[in-house]
């Protein structure tokens, strides 16, 4: 991952808010993502978010919470450069989006894990081909992916599945081969948008675990999510967002104020 | 790449099914069409290569006379050819189409003089032609050109080259269209597929290739198929038809494989240039 060379970063923007971060270019390479000041104004003039500033570090794992509506969404999106934010400055492991060539978005998608509430498989393709899809994008050779799908399918426990159609698959089975694609790379950061908001509890733990093995084995994770039950007994780092606004960010947070 | 084509064409059958008997029509169409026009055309160009410039001599006209003439038709770069006919061909011509006029014993004299029958370069010029030997050289007792005759041909001709060219370009047009929005209801049945695909990191090439790949198959099937619709329907019904209209051999539609190969290369590019074109849309993700 290449560091930002660039000494304006360091004199004329202030990029991040914490007082600690003293080396600012360090800061950024060190961090796996840093939103600086962000506005993002959907057309004609809703707000979608504003004054978004903050910083996580490589391996945290971060629960983005706040109302429907709230931005959450749209910080996932703008993670991907789905879609360009407004104003303000966003660095993903160490790229800055907004000097992203289109070229390049491929690129960093590939070092992104994404995990969608709606899944987001291929119908069409079985469980085997769907995960092989992330890796076949990236020019993966055939040997490599015959090795690749079977480890991550049984890390996430599916191995029996491999060539089932996700129709023929639950919810929370769907939603762990989405993980399982999103993970075959090993990316260095995991997005995940409401991954439990169409699961029962039960299977919501189980994919919560999955996601704590992933985090734990060194990726980062950002998580959307709606499901107060799961913040509070993670105590995990919570960035509630309000009308667009970060309303709180708390190291050990819970789904609402205390 | 060749694999995810055909695995996507299995997965989505009736969409395939779809674009391809699109392709089949409007190239089948445009098969008949363009073997219907050119046919025709071929006909106008042999009715107007029938036009010529008629000019006679008087009957006690000076070898050198004619000479002049020739020396003048030789230098008008509207002619293509022109052929003396001496007096006694000219009389045997007629001798042969209207034997009424002559007695059992002949004539007694030959009343006509010799000939030129010109042939002009086109159709069109037979007019600047005939005034070219106006006013009328010693020895010239009249020219002719088929005056009426003339007009009426070539404005049939040019109304029946319009109408052709008219219909050519509204049956590409239409047959685009339709072809493009068959492909276009076929990719946006697709657009989740190529959303999640590009969310996972795959190119715009990468995700194009396939479809594109499979737009190319599919227009080339049906204009395959088209091509061996139009081959069985030349076979069974041009044998029953031909000898009814009565044409001569130098009137002919074109080729029937120059025909299959404009069919197969439009229907090929077509396929391809529409999915590439209309997936440039849902690609921006």
């Amino acid at each position: 991952m290449t560091v930002v060379q660039d000494t304006t970063l360091a004199t004329e923007t202030p990029v991040i808010a914490e007082p600690e971060a003293q080396d600012l270019q360090a800061a950024a390479a060190r961090a796996m993502i840093v939103f600086d000041n962000v506005l993002k104004v959907y057309e004609p003039n809703v707000v979608a978010l504003e004054e978004a500033s903050f910083v996580i570090e490589k391996g945290e794992f971060v629960f983005l919470v706040g109302p429907s509506g709230s931005g959450k969404s749209t910080m996932v999106r703008l993670l991907l450069k789905e879609l360009e934010p407004t104003s303000g400055r966003i660095v993903v492991g160490g790229r800055d989006l907004a000097r992203l060539r289109r070229s390049k978005v491929p690129q960093l998608r590939r070092n992104i894990g994404c995990v969608f509430q709606d899944f987001k498989l291929l119908p069409n393709r079985t469980t085997g081909e769907n995960v092989a899809y992330a890796l076949k994008v990236q020019g993966e050779g055939a040997n490599s992916i015959r090795h690749k799908v079977p480890e991550v399918l049984g890390l996430v426990g599916l191995t029996h599945k491999v060539n089932s159609y996700p129709d023929e698959l639950s919810g929370g089975e769907q939603q762990r081969v989405s993980i399982a694609r999103a993970f075959v790379n090993h990316p260095p950061l995991l997005v995940c948008d409401e991954p439990t908001g169409n699961l029962d509890p039960d299977t919501s733990v189980g994919i919560m675990q999955l996601l704590y093995r992933i985090n734990r084995s060194g990726t980062t994770v950002v998580m959307a999510t709606h499901d107060r039950e799961m913040v509070d007994k993670m105590r995990r780092r919570v960035i509630a967002l309000e009308d667009g606004r970060i309303a709180r960010d708390e190291r050990r947070g819970g789904y609402a104020s205390e | 790449m060749l694999a995810e084509a055909v695995r996507s064409i299995g997965a989505n059958i009736s969409t395939t099914v779809a674009a391809t008997m699109t392709v089949l029509i409007g190239m089948f169409l445009l098969g008949l069409f363009i073997a219907l026009g050119t046919y025709v055309l071929s006909w106008s160009d042999h009715v107007k290569s029938e036009l010529v410039v008629k000019v006679f001599f008087d009957r006690d006209v000076k070898p050198a006379q004619v000479e002049a003439v020739r020396v003048q038709l030789d230098s008008n770069n509207q002619v293509r050819k022109f052929e003396l006919v001496t007096a006694e061909q000219g009389l045997e011509k007629i001798r042969k189409q209207r034997p009424e006029l002559f007695g059992s014993d002949g004539l007694p004299f030959n009343p006509l003089g010799p000939a030129y029958t010109i042939t002009p370069i086109k159709a069109e010029y037979t007019e600047t032609i005939a005034n070219s030997l106006k006013p009328l050289p010693t020895g010239v007792h009249r020219v002719t050109y088929g005056k009426k005759t003339a007009e009426k041909i070539l404005s049939v001709a040019k109304v029946i080259e319009s109408i052709f060219l008219i219909a050519v370009i509204v049956l590409l047009a239409a047959s685009t269209i339709l072809i493009a929005n068959t492909i276009r209801l076929s990719i946006f049945a697709r657009r989740r597929e190529i959303e999640v695909m590009k969310l996972v990191g795959a190119t715009n090439w990468f995700v194009r290739g396939p479809f594109m790949l499979e737009g190319l198959i599919c227009g080339l099937g049906g204009s395959l198929l088209a091509v061996i619709l139009l081959f069985v329907g030349k076979e069974a019904a041009l044998p029953s038809i031909l000898p009814r209209l009565d044409s001569g051999p130098d009137v002919n539609a074109m080729g029937f494989w120059a025909i299959a190969l404009i069919l197969l290369t439009f229907g090929l590019l077509l396929g391809a240039a529409g999915s590439g074109l209309t997936l440039r849309r849902f690609l921006r993700v």
